[in-house]
């Protein structure tokens, strides 16, 4: 590695450039945050606000109120969500991969069809089933419907076809049931898997606007999404709240991020161990 | 007594089977399945659902429509354009992200920390982020001024605002992809790589010729998901145009049309559902057709 | 083995089945307890607004005690949200509802008519006529105005100083003229304009042409082509006239505002935003120039409408009823964020006295109300984009016009 210093400065140039990209957006945005009305309007570019204030920050908590509910019910939604995927499609898929039942091939070729229909198809058919439910404006509705996921049953066929049937047999002399098996023995193992899962339902959950947009109705119901979009509505031009609020709405995540972050990249695998 | 022992064995695991795909099936069947069929019904009726339910059987009058809306083509062609330069510049750019990470330099991990940014944010905050530094007078502007490039009105001018998303996706999208090839480049062999050192392979021509063809099946799965969810862009030109698809139409893509015909505009939800079939045959002929390309079976 | 599949597969197909049944039919739902509870739903408007309507509501429940009122905002996209609520039956009683979107809505029935409601102490012939009338159909009222504004020129009397100029302008010719003496290159514009129809539709029939006729676009002619021209003859040959975007500003108030325009067309909600965010901007407003000797402007209005499938329509009556009534309406326009519909009010509170509000009050005698039928948002949304190309100078007005009428009537027809 050590061969080619021209090779590596190339590669630290690449590698700083994009760093700055990617920081410049969100540096601006944080400093546009503690700058006032009067400085954003302006017009100038300084990343250091002339005057600091974070006024900004209180106010928004002040004019709305309903701040910290919006990040309770995005992060509720997003955890319950992502839970249940996991243990769904693990459980679907784990029986589509090493269980014998009538009916798994029709059922396996309906979930690789399902796969390829966008979900706009059925958006507005299941408008009016949530809404025959009763489940518009609720969590349930918001949860539910996408508490299973045809991609990542498939996945996690993948993965146990794949997994060491040792494991199982094991298991099953000391008298394990399949259900005790599962989720004692085969979940545990399958970690890798699950945590790529995670993170995308995850991420799918918790950026989802066009679905809560027509399903949640009742501003204390909102997910961060759309209470910011709500937010910028009213403040339209007030640029330093608008950018203070999408400030308030990231932390959480990356303080989050700062904890998980080494499980994160070892984690993200799409196929099973061969 | 055998057999009778064997099939009793057949039939609880059967059972189990099903147990163990229950909660797919039910939600499958209520929220994918039965709103295809619900879908289907609707796309042959004029749909009104204001002031109690109206149907009316209209054939395959919903599906002429689409010859003739010039914003169904408008919508189509941003579609396209967007899909053909998004798609192959974001996953060039993960790959590029990750070989470089992956070369085993000081600080990757800070690099790591840094590119995962964009990912972890939620798209509507970084549409705001980037409305903010699109501005006339904004961040964007200032910065081609001092390099003395021509600035453009991004979210205002027709002919600029939907490169305004395409660079906006390609920002907060390649690292995410960026970070699946990651994981993949971990997995291909070292001795490959010192194998090519012995025969003397600069360091670009490794990547062509041993990273390239080993994440293959890798590209395969980010093109197919890039693909996906390029077709089906919708919350940066909703916010962005305000729902509108403006300035005229430069911003409206298929699925935001969808939205509008189901909840904007009155008595053309069953317009909208034809739509979305359209949209749905589009991205099944896509994703064959990228199958087709690419040869790899390992992940679709 | 072959029966367990037929039976597997006859039980997924009844699931199937009776989930279709279940989402494609709507079964009631009823409620019931003892203080009714109404909902009522409206944008947002700045703090002070939500403050005057906070109070208004709280006098309601005050002289009405067995009904409580639950204010909920729509901040963003307020008719999609309001229509998918109404299909999802998730809307509240009563709502703010614009003219221009009346008529749509009205033809659907999800609107309750409100002939029946009105007693005769409500008095109806004190509202201003042509506000009310854009929310009738077929004689029938389906919505009480609440308040309205109308155009007027507003003008940076500094800058009128500065360039000589004694007055603000009375003809549009002589706007043509001062916004040439006011432009400083691409600093100030002398006139901020807003190349929408909502603001322009006055000046579209001026000369006789008609935008929309027996619900088809027809705006693609000679008239009203020759009515528009001006416009993008200020922008584009003389350049002295520039939108909000053009100079980073997010609405023509704050171009005004921020000094970079001398002149603009705004509604009497530039008041209290001027107060609010420019309080130093020195300015005056007049009513907008004539145009071919003719007055003329626009006028918006909101009313109060009632949720057909309401469960509570006497108590939504109720307060339909007081917001706008004499009383509720008082306390709602009194700080002057908004002009009264009645005319009891309007004198009472004497606008018409306001030196800011006079031009404005004066316009409504005149002005062209914003409705025209249910295809005027397909027609707006095609007229608009069309019609920016053209203020671009991308191509000539007519060829611009031509096709957004062509447009429009496909999506009239899509629509049909």
């Amino acid at each position: 590695m050590k061969k080619r210093p021209i090779g590596k400065t190339i590669l630290y140039v690449i590698l700083i450039v994009y760093a700055v990209i990617t920081l410049v957006p969100f540096l601006w945005a944080l400093s546009s945050s503690f700058k006032s009305l009067g400085e954003i309007v302006s017009g100038s570019i300084n990343f250091i606000p002339k005057n600091f204030t974070i006024d900004n920050y209180k106010e928004i908590f002040t004019r709305e109120p309903l701040f910290g509910r919006w990040l309770f019910n995005s992060l509720f939604i997003a955890v319950v969500g992502t839970f249940l995927n996991l243990i769904f499609n693990s459980m679907a898929g784990y029986a589509l991969a090493r269980l014998s039942f009538p009916g798994k091939k029709s059922i396996f070729i309906i979930i690789l069809a399902v796969l390829m229909i966008p979900f706009q198809v059925t958006l507005i058919p299941n408008f009016l089933i949530l809404k025959a439910f009763g489940w518009l404006n609720t969590y349930q509705g918001m949860i539910i419907p996408g508490a299973v996921n045809a991609t990542f049953i498939f996945m996690m066929r993948q993965f146990f076809i794949n997994f060491p049937k040792e494991v199982e047999e094991a298991a099953a002399i000391d008298g394990l049931g399949k259900f005790g098996t599962f989720f004692r023995i085969v979940l545990p193992l399958a970690k890798p898997a699950l945590a790529a899962q995670t993170i995308f339902v995850f991420m799918a959950f918790w950026n989802d606007f066009m679905r809560p947009l027509i399903i949640l109705s009742d501003e204390s119901m909102f997910t961060l999404p759309l209470g910011l979009n709500s937010f910028k509505g009213q403040f339209i031009s007030y640029w330093n709240y608008i950018m203070a609020a999408s400030m308030v709405f990231t932390l959480p995540i990356l303080i989050l991020y700062a904890f998980f972050n080494r499980y994160f990249v070892k984690g993200i695998k799409f196929t099973g161990e061969k | 007594m055998v057999k009778s022992s064997s099939s009793k064995k057949l039939r609880r695991e059967a059972g189990q089977g099903y147990l163990f795909m229950a909660p797919v099936l039910i939600i499958l069947g209520i929220f994918v399945i039965a709103p295809i069929l619900c879908a289907i019904y609707l796309s042959f009726h004029k749909v009104e659902l204001l002031g109690g339910t109206h149907l009316e059987f209209r054939g395959l009058d919903n599906f002429m429509k689409i010859t003739f809306d010039d914003r169904a083509h408008i919508a189509l062609k941003n579609t396209f354009i967007y899909v053909v330069i998004v798609v192959p510049l974001q996953t060039l750019l993960a790959l590029v992200l990750a070989a470089s990470l992956n070369a085993g330099m000081k600080g990757q991990k800070f690099f790591r920390i840094v590119y995962f940014l964009p990912t972890l944010t939620s798209s509507a905050v970084l549409t705001l982020i980037f409305m903010w530094m699109y501005n006339q007078n904004g961040l964007i502007n200032h910065i081609l001024d001092m390099l003395h490039l021509p600035t453009y009105n991004w979210i205002g001018d027709p002919s600029v605002a939907l490169l305004a998303i395409m660079i906006m996706n390609i920002w907060a999208t390649a690292p995410f992809f960026m970070v699946i090839y990651l994981a993949a480049l971990q997995d291909i062999p070292d001795s490959h790589y010192e194998a090519a050192e012995l025969d003397g392979a600069t360091g670009l021509q490794k990547f062509w010729h041993i990273t390239v063809p080993n994440l293959r099946p890798v590209t395969s799965f980010v093109v197919i998901m890039g693909l996906i969810g390029t077709f089906q862009l919708f919350d940066q030109s909703y916010i962005f145009s305000g729902g509108s698809g403006g300035p005229n139409n430069s911003t409206l893509t298929v699925v935001l049309l969808i939205y509008q015909y189901a909840f904007k505009s009155l008595g053309t939800m069953g317009y909208a559902t034809a739509l979305a079939f359209m949209l749905a045959i589009i991205i099944l002929i896509a994703t064959l057709l990228q199958r087709k390309f690419s040869k790899e079976e390992s992940l679709y | 083995m072959k029966l367990k599949k037929y039976v597997s597969a006859a039980g997924l197909t009844a699931l199937l089945a009776t989930s279709l049944l279940a989402g494609c039919s709507q079964p009631d739902e009823s409620e019931s307890s003892s203080k009714t509870v109404i909902t009522l739903s409206g944008w947002g408007g700045n703090p002070v607004e939500k403050k005057l309507l906070e109070e208004v509501l709280d006098d309601f429940e005050k002289s009405h005690p067995n009904i409580d009122v639950k204010f909920n905002q729509i901040s963003d996209q307020y008719m999609d949200v309001l229509k998918t609520r109404l299909i999802g039956g998730t809307a509240a009683d009563v709502f703010y509802l614009d003219a221009f979107e009346a008529p749509g809505l009205i033809e659907t029935g999800a609107i309750e008519p409100l002939d029946k409601y009105v007693t005769k102490d409500f008095d109806v012939n004190d509202f201003e006529k042509p506000m009310l009338d854009a929310f009738k159909d077929n004689g029938k009222i389906y919505g009480f105005p609440k308040d309205y504004s109308t155009l007027a020129l507003f003008y940076n009397k500094k800058m009128f100083r500065e360039a000589g100029i004694d007055g603000p302008p009375k003809t549009w010719e002589e706007l043509e003229k001062d916004a040439k003496k006011l432009t400083k290159g691409n600093k100030v514009y002398g006139f901020g304009v807003m190349p929408q129809i909502e603001r322009l539709y006055y000046m579209a029939e001026s000369q006789g042409g008609q935008v929309i006729t027996n619900d088809r676009a027809t705006f693609a002619e000679d008239r009203v082509a020759r009515a528009l021209q001006p416009i993008l003859d200020m922008h584009l040959k003389d350049k002295t006239a520039a939108q909000a975007s053009e100079v980073g500003s997010g609405s023509g108030g704050e171009m005004f505002g921020q000094g970079r325009a001398a002149m603009v067309m705004e509604g009497n909600w530039n008041i209290p935003f001027m107060e609010d965010t420019f309080p130093k901007i020195d300015y005056g407003t007049a009513e907008l120039p004539t145009v071919n000797g003719k007055k003329g402007t626009m006028s918006f209005t909101v009313g109060y409408a009632m949720n057909a499938e309401s469960k509570h329509k006497k108590a939504s009556w109720e307060l339909i009823k007081y917001l706008t009534g004499k009383e509720g309406m008082k306390t709602w326009t009194s700080k002057g964020f908004a002009l009264p519909t009645r005319k009891s009010v309007a004198a009472e509170l004497g606008f018409d006295k306001d030196p800011l509000r006079r031009p404005l009050v004066k316009g409504a005698k005149y002005a062209t109300v914003w409705q025209d039928g249910p295809m005027l948002p397909i027609v707006m949304n095609n007229f608009n984009n069309q019609f920016l190309s053209a203020y671009l100078g991308e191509r000539p007005l007519k060829d611009a016009l031509k096709d957004a009428q062509k447009q429009a009537n496909k999506e009239i027809k899509v629509a049909e």
